[in-house]
Parts: structure tokens; C-alpha cells; sequence
């Protein structure tokens, strides 16, 4: 909804009120569509304003390190030897996946939140293939 | 100009997790990772080219391509509608590019060319997400007094908006 709701304000003139309403009667098939046509025009600077932080336990200082280098809007915070708080927004994360130097720590993130049910139409939508191979 | 907050990060699930770990909450570590989405209608585009020069921020604004212009939604600065000579050249210049801009437009010109000759004064509507190391860095710049008035009273309400969101991670900025 986050992210239909960017899309909605770049081409409508209502107010937020109206594109909230107006997107909450049309429903989640209408937010499938929006989304999938930001992917299909690559525009994923819609996907930015969907924002995800993470506690990433076990994971050594070289792993962290090395992405945060090569994706600098991944923000990481030492919370203690192994353990880390990871911020990224959804744009980051597809980059990640579709890059050999992030997607397992991609994969891990979209398991993770395949599995609590959060926002399954953008999971579906930006990673439908590991999600259907699965 | 309306600003609402449209989201924050939930702290209280932060200071779980914090506490979780046995990490002490710590809001200046943190505030890579606390988040504000907000929505600004009816702000001129002078503010918004103002705006956008704060990089690490993701915008996505109401396109001209699309939305038809209108002779009402312009922003006044207060220098110009308390001034009655001023005031009078300003409202010409405007009635004339809106005349041009309608007869362009009704003469089959694409809204996308037509938006050519619009003013900056033009209101706009947008939504712009940011966390709270960029908003801290453009509420300390846009808040002084060297600031422009229109964005500086943008600044002040994304300031108050998000200290009262997330009071633990305004607690040591400079009120101005």
C-alpha cells in the first residue's frame, strides 16, 4: 500500500485522504497492478518509501562489511560479536537479489519475510521466481 | 501547505529488540534506521527545487505532465500580497501565463509542452521518505533563519511531526 500510494501521487491530484480511500475500495488486486507496472517501467524509485530494518544474527563483520560497501543505502549497526540491525528499503532489496554479491542475504530477508506473511504482493511481484521455485 | 506524517518506525519495537540483545538504547546509533514518510501538499515548486538538494531522500512528486495547471493553485509570498503595487504586477503576469498556458493547451498542445511556461509559484504535492540522520541534517538547515520563509515553515512542521512520532531521537537538537 506504501508504495501504491507513492505511485498514485506522482499522476493524481487528489489529497492523501483520497488516494488512501481510493486505494483501500479498489483493493489489493489494484496495488498487484500498480506494482507491476512500476517493475515492468523500472521505475523502483516508488519502492523506496517501503522501509525494512532487520535484527541479523550470526553474521560476521566481513559479510556486513562487504554490503554496506557495495549498496550504500544498506545501513547496518553493530548490536554485539555477530549480531546487527539492518536497515534497507524495498529498492535495496531488489538490488540485492539481483545481485550475486547480496542475494543470499536477499534470500534470507524475503524467507523471512515470506514467512510472516509481510507484504506478499511485492514478494510475489519482485520475487516471484524464488518464491514459486520454493 | 499541509504536511502530514504518513509513517514512522516503530521505536518501541527497536528498544525490544535492543533490549533483547542487552544493547542499551542509543538514539544517536540509531538514526540510520528510524524512518519518516511524509506527504506536503501546497507547497510552491520554489521549495521543492529547495528541497530535493537534500540527497539522501526519496521523493516522488505530482507529475505536470498529466495534472491540468489552475490559476488558483499558486503560492503568495507574503512580500508580494502585502504589497499592493507588487501584488498587482504579479497577479498580470500570472493571469497572462494562464492564458497562454489554457490556450495552448486548448490548442492541442500536450499539458507536457504547455507546462513550459508555468511559474515556480506553482503548488505542488509530493511524498518524500527519509530517515532520521537526513531529516535532522535538513531540519538544522532549513530551520535558520537564513532559510527561506516558505521552506523554513516546511522544516519546522516535519521537525514538530516527527519529535512527536519519535520524541527519543529529538532530544538534542538545537531549537531555534
Amino acid at each position: 500500500m506504501t508504495i501504491a500510494v507513492a505511485m498514485r501521487r506522482c499522476y493524481s491530484t487528489k489529497t492523501i485522504e483520497d488516494i488512501e480511500s481510493e486505494l483501500e475500495q479498489k483493493g489489493a488486486e489494484y496495488w498487484k497492478y500498480l506494482l507491476t507496472k512500476a517493475m515492468q517501467d523500472k521505475s523502483l524509485d516508488v519502492l523506496e518509501h517501503f522501509t525494512l530494518t532487520f535484527l541479523v544474527e550470526g553474521t560476521g563483520e566481513a559479510e556486513v562489511g562487504a554490503l554496506t560497501r557495495a549498496f550504500p543505502y544498506l545501513h547496518s549497526t553493530r548490536l554485539n560479536d555477530s549480531d546487527w540491525l539492518v536497515s534497507l528499503n524495498a529498492r535495496t532489496l531488489v538490488e540485492l537479489w539481483r545481485d550475486h554479491r547480496g542475494k543470499d542475504f536477499a534470500d534470507r530477508i524475503v524467507s523471512e519475510l515470506d514467512s510472516r506473511g509481510t507484504c506478499p504482493i511485492f514478494n510475489e511481484l519482485a520475487f516471484g521466481e524464488r518464491v514459486h521455485a520454493s | 501547505m499541509r504536511v502530514k506524517l504518513l509513517y514512522s518506525t516503530d521505536v518501541g519495537a527497536l528498544k525490544r529488540v535492543l533490549a533483547q540483545k542487552g544493547v542499551p538504547f542509543d538514539p544517536e546509533a540509531l538514526m540510520n534506521h528510524v524512518v519518516y514518510m511524509f506527504e506536503i501538499e501546497d507547497c510552491s515548486r520554489v521549495t521543492t527545487h529547495q528541497l530535493v538538494r537534500h540527497r539522501a531522500v526519496s521523493y516522488d512528486q505530482e507529475s505536470q505532465r498529466f495534472s491540468a495547471a489552475t490559476r488558483e493553485g499558486v503560492v503568495t509570498p507574503p512580500s508580494i500580497q502585502s504589497n499592493e503595487a507588487a501584488y498587482k504586477a504579479f497577479d498580470e503576469a500570472l493571469k497572462t501565463v494562464y492564458s497562454s498556458y489554457e490556450k495552448m493547451v486548448a490548442e492541442g498542445v500536450p499539458k507536457e509542452d504547455a507546462r513550459y511556461i508555468l511559474p515556480s509559484a506553482i503548488k505542488t504535492k509530493l511524498v518524500m521518505t527519509l530517515n532520521a540522520k537526513s531529516l535532522m541534517h535538513l531540519v538544522w538547515q532549513r530551520t535558520a533563519l537564513q532559510a527561506q520563509w516558505e521552506i523554513r515553515d516546511l522544516a519546522t512542521t516535519l521537525h514538530a511531526l516527527a519529535k512527536e512520532a519519535t520524541p527519543e531521537f529529538w532530544t538534542k537538537i538545537i531549537e531555534r
